[in-house]
Formats: structure tokens, C-alpha cells, sequence
């Protein structure tokens, strides 16, 4: 099994120069007191996610712009997007505006060809890469390993996923969570399906199967397993009710297990008011309202991450294309296979 | 008894009262009219059904203890409720006492066809007659509520709650209808019931509500993915559920207040 020193280790390779993947690049935040007024009205798709908090910021940008009106649809990520491709398929479009709580949804329209392009001032103010041509992640979360600090050190973690398969520890995991399945996903797009199907057989043999991500971040804390799969905000936020809870974070170094995924936003219509309206989601008071409070990671500069995360120069995630990871159907089919779905 | 209801509810006073009668008709049990809209205009013809659901109990209680289970027909009780207006004037207003009369419906069932003493027959078309007109009251407070314009307008589909504080009033609401599926002889439905609650609801609550109580939210998953499934699939009585059920909500209002305080005390965005 591979053992390391957790974050020394990454610290070395950060100095180094060799992360394979850049987090810490970007321009400057923008102030909305720099931003344009929005006026006139637009239709958002809401996919389901962070209680209120989305909803917070989308009452505030009416509030800051009397003449701006926007009509919000709730629902499901996935279903949103179903329906978004159903109506352009019926020749009908409802939603001027997609904002998914995971990218893999994002890339379901996209590649449906059904998003405008967005100007490159506005992608650029991401980090180098988060940029893309037709859609704009919004904030990012990073796949982690919680562990029981009662039982286990750090150090005594793998930082290659694909270790845990040959480890003795017993694994919590949320196999049917949408996270879970782009995380897996990701591991079949770097390391191919016969390896991944070797790696989610050998984890299964020792993995207790919970409904959701929290609640393996819970059975964690309470030692019910050493340790677990899970995106990183859960542990923060338990950590926030909970100072002395038994749990703290490892990551794995330039694989699936530390992926950064995205919430992001894309414009189905054409315009300055989609695009306007998007900035504001990017500016500095909305980064920093969505990291202070749902414990998001921010995607533009000059924004601190979430209290409790190391410092992103030493997370190391793998290089890959999000959107791509809207191709879920093999997955699902792979899990089933392997009796895990 | 309706005022003892709505102490049960977050809400206090008035605007409580119209949380409890807002519509979930897209889980109405079977289809619902355009009457639901317009309370009080049916609520003459809702009391000419109870009361004939009534008489139509005694008279096969009457027709068992002439004839015996087959001369009763215990069947015809569901069809009944099924066939009447004010099955959905209930379902889409007040849940909790729906589940009473599907608990009463399959009391007075059951008791016939275990051919049980007349006593305990009596005794289960009692509780359904009380339900029967408990309910009735409800649909005329709703009523009230509805004609001042203080309720939403019944539809065919309902809208997703957008912050935490409504998610919790859907999950009370969802809760009840566990009760009511359980009542109906429907454990398998009510098991999907509190899943889809857990996934679709709870999940989206419990991230914002762990970092104010961790142990209230270690309890309800617990609650959620073991002791209601379980309560259900072991097959104890309706009220051993319902115990559950309301031990459930009591924790859902401490969840309440935690984030309606924690909503409160918020930085705003800008």
C-alpha cells in the first residue's frame, strides 16, 4: 500500500512544479459594483441543490436590479436538462438560462449544440481550467477521502485511489449519488473500464453502502467505517456543527479520487442580459457568498476558499474534461454489472 | 381538535393555519376535481356524503349480523370512499386525518372479515365516524382559509420548494401521507414514500442543518433510512407509525426553528 505525508508531500510537488492540474491561476474577481444593470426578464432552469443559498443569490441580483425579472423552473439537475433537450427537440424553448448543480448535466446540453457561445472576458476569469467556449462553471467541490481521525492518521491514507482496492480498511461510499457517478465516471475516462470495474469489485468486498454522501461522512465520524468517499463540503459542514467530530480530510493525488467538479451555468438564448447575468454569479460577493456559506470551493481569484480546506496549491486533481462526464449511461451499466447498482 | 392540529405546525396562528391547507395534489389518490378549488361551495354536498358513508357502515353491519361476511360485502367501504368528492377535499388539505379514515375504513374491514365481536366492530366504526366528520371540519376551516384567499390554488403538479424551510413543510407533509399509504394497506408504497422523501427532500435540508445540529441530523437519517422503513416492513399497527411519524415531525420543527434562526441571522449577498 502506498503511504505518504500528506500535505508535506503535495507542498514538495506544488513547489515543484508539478501539479498536473492548475487551481490557482485566474484573473481578479470583478465587483458587481462593476457590473452592468440588468433589465428586462429571463427564464432560469434551477437545478435542485444547497437549500436556499442559490436562491439567495438569485433574490439578491433582483433585488440589486429593480428592472430585472427572472422567472426560476426547480427541479432535479438531470430531469432540467431532459427537459431542455425535449423541448428543443418539440422546436419550443422555455429556459434563457441552465444552472446544474453538476457539469456532467452541463454536457448534456452542450453537446446537444444548444448553448451559446459565451465572450471570452467573461470565461476568462476563471481559473485556466475551468474555461470553456459555451458554459462557465459556477463553483467547484472536490471528491476527498474523510477518514476517522480515532483510527487512522493522514499519513496512513493512500494517495492513489486505485490503492484502496488492496486495502484492509472497511470504505463507506453512496454508490447510487449523482457525485459518486461522476467520480466514477472520471475513473473510467482516465484509467478505462476494465480497470475501474477491477477497483469498484475489490472496494465492494469491504464498502458499506450508504444513500447519501452526508451520511458517509457520518458513519465515518462515528467508526462505523475507517473511512470514506465522499465530496468535501459535507465533512466542513459537519465539522462546523460539530467542532471535535472524529473526521478530517485526505486527498488523493492527480486521480478520480480527488476530482474537481463544478456547478456551472450556460445561456440558451442569445443576448447581453444572459451573459450580464452570469457575471454576476462570478463576481466577488457571489463567490465569497457561496464559499462562506455552502462551503463551495471559488473559481475565480481573489476569493478565499471554504475555512477548512488546505490550500488549493497542494490538491493536485487529474486533468479532466467535465463535460465529459455527462456520459453516464456506461457507468450505470458498469456498476450494475458489478452488483453495486 | 383542529386548534390541537395546528399547534402540531411550525407556523403559529393565522399563518400556520394556511401552511397546513396549502395543496399537494399532485399526491392525490386517484384524480381530483375542479371542486377543491371551490370549498365552500361543495361543502353542503361533502356533508351529504360523510353521512351517507355512514349509513352506508351501519347498514353492513346491520347485513353481517343478519347474514354474516358475504351478506356485508366489506369490499363495497373502499369503493365507497373512493367513489365520494370529498376523498380528495381531504387528501389535498389535511393529510394527517385522511390517514385516520383510511385506518378507520380498514378497521371496520378487517374486523368483519375476522368475523370479531360485534363490540370490537362497534368499536372501529366509531373511530371511522369520528374521522369521517373530524375531517369534514378540517375541509370547512379550509374552507374559510380558502374563501379569504389565504390558500394556494389546488394543481395538478406542485411546485419544488426553493429553500430549506419549505423542504421541511413538504417532508411534514410527505410524512403524514406515509401514515396514510400505511392505513391503506400500502406498506411497499409507504416505504418509497419515506425514500423519496429522504433523497428528494431531507438530502437537500440536511447539509444546511448539520452545521447547526449534527446530533438532529444524525437522528432523522436514522430515522429516515431505519426506524420508519423498518416500523413499517415488521407490520405493528397503524399507530405504531403514526408514533414514529410524529416523533419525526417533533424533530422536523427543532429543524425548523434552527434554520429559520440560522436564515435570520445570514450576510447578505451583496
Amino acid at each position: 500500500m502506498q503511504r505518504r505525508r500528506f500535505i508535506q508531500s503535495m507542498a514538495a510537488l506544488a513547489a515543484a512544479g508539478a501539479l498536473p492540474f492548475n487551481l490557482t491561476q485566474a484573473f481578479a474577481a470583478v465587483s458587481v459594483d462593476d457590473l452592468p444593470k440588468l433589465k428586462g426578464e429571463l427564464t432560469l432552469y434551477l437545478g435542485r441543490g444547497e437549500g436556499g443559498l442559490y436562491e439567495n443569490v438569485l433574490k439578491a441580483i433582483e433585488e440589486r436590479n429593480p428592472e430585472f425579472k427572472l422567472r426560476i423552473r426547480r427541479g432535479p439537475t438531470a430531469s432540467l436538462a431532459n427537459a431542455i433537450l425535449a423541448e428543443a427537440k418539440a422546436g419550443v424553448k422555455r429556459a434563457d438560462l441552465f444552472w446544474a448543480v453538476d457539469s456532467g448535466a452541463i454536457g448534456m446540453v452542450t453537446s446537444a449544440g444548444l448553448a451559446q457561445p459565451l465572450p471570452s472576458d467573461l470565461t476568462g476569469q476563471l481559473h485556466e481550467n475551468f474555461q470553456f467556449p459555451n458554459w462557465t462553471p459556477v463553483t467547484g467541490r472536490i471528491r476527498t477521502i474523510p477518514f476517522n481521525t480515532d483510527r487512522l492518521k493522514a499519513e496512513d491514507i493512500p494517495d492513489d485511489i486505485m490503492a484502496l482496492a488492496d486495502s484492509d480498511f472497511t470504505i463507506g461510499w453512496a454508490p447510487a449519488y449523482a457525485a459518486f457517478q461522476s467520480f466514477v465516471t472520471a475513473m473510467r475516462i482516465l484509467k478505462g473500464d476494465v480497470v475501474t470495474t477491477d477497483w469498484l469489485r475489490g472496494v465492494n468486498a469491504r464498502a458499506k453502502k450508504f444513500a447519501g454522501e452526508l451520511g458517509v461522512v457520518m458513519a465515518v465520524e462515528r467508526g462505523e467505517v475507517d473511512l470514506g468517499l465522499a465530496n468535501h463540503y459535507y465533512s466542513l459542514r459537519l465539522k462546523s456543527g460539530k467542532p471535535d467530530a472524529r473526521v478530517d480530510l485526505a486527498f488523493t493525488r492527480n486521480d478520480a479520487g480527488c476530482l474537481v467538479n463544478a456547478s456551472g451555468i450556460l445561456a440558451l438564448s442569445e443576448g447581453e442580459l444572459s451573459v450580464n447575468f452570469i457575471r454576476y454569479l462570478l463576481s466577488k460577493e457571489v463567490q465569497t457568498y457561496l464559499a462562506e456559506q455552502a462551503y463551495e470551493i471559488p473559481l475565480v481569484d481573489g476569493v478565499k476558499a471554504p475555512e477548512g480546506l488546505p490550500n488549493l496549491e497542494l490538491i493536485s486533481p487529474p486533468d479532466v474534461d467535465l463535460t465529459k462526464l455527462a456520459d453516464l449511461r456506461p457507468t450505470i451499466d458498469l456498476m450494475r454489472n458489478v452488483g453495486i447498482l | 381538535m383542529i386548534s390541537k392540529w395546528i399547534s402540531r405546525q411550525h407556523l403559529i396562528g393565522m399563518l400556520g393555519a394556511v401552511a397546513l391547507f396549502t395543496a399537494q395534489a399532485a399526491f392525490a389518490n386517484g384524480p381530483i376535481g375542479e371542486h377543491v378549488n371551490h370549498l365552500s361551495d361543495n361543502i353542503d354536498d361533502y356533508t351529504q356524503e360523510v353521512k351517507w358513508l355512514n349509513t352506508e357502515v351501519e347498514a353492513m353491519i346491520t347485513r353481517y349480523q343478519q347474514g354474516g361476511v358475504k351478506e356485508a360485502n366489506p369490499e363495497l367501504l373502499v369503493e365507497n370512499w373512493e367513489a365520494v368528492k370529498f376523498h380528495s377535499a381531504i387528501e389535498t388539505n389535511y393529510v394527517p386525518v385522511y390517514a385516520s379514515i383510511w385506518q378507520g375504513l380498514f378497521g371496520v374491514k378487517g374486523a368483519l372479515e375476522e368475523q370479531a365481536s360485534i363490540e370490537e366492530i362497534r368499536k372501529q366504526q366509531q373511530f371511522l365516524a369520528e374521522s369521517l366528520w373530524q375531517a369534514l371540519g378540517a375541509v370547512k376551516l379550509a374552507a374559510q382559509y380558502q374563501d379569504k384567499g389565504l390558500t394556494e390554488h389546488v394543481t395538478t403538479t406542485v411546485e419544488n420548494p426553493s429553500n430549506s424551510l419549505e423542504a421541511l413543510d413538504a417532508i411534514d407533509n410527505r410524512l403524514n401521507r406515509v401514515v396514510a399509504k400505511y392505513a391503506e394497506k400500502l406498506p411497499k408504497e409507504a416505504v418509497t414514500i419515506v425514500h423519496d422523501t429522504y433523497l428528494n427532500l431531507f438530502e437537500g435540508v440536511e447539509g444546511e442543518l448539520i452545521a447547526l445540529d449534527a446530533n438532529l441530523v444524525e437522528d432523522l437519517e436514522k430515522d429516515f433510512n431505519v426506524t420508519l422503513p423498518q416500523a413499517i416492513q415488521n407490520g405493528g399497527t397503524v399507530d405504531e407509525v403514526r408514533q414514529v411519524v410524529n416523533t419525526m415531525l417533533g424533530k422536523l420543527d427543532t429543524a425548523y426553528a434552527l434554520l429559520e434562526k440560522s436564515a435570520e441571522a445570514r450576510k447578505d449577498v451583496f
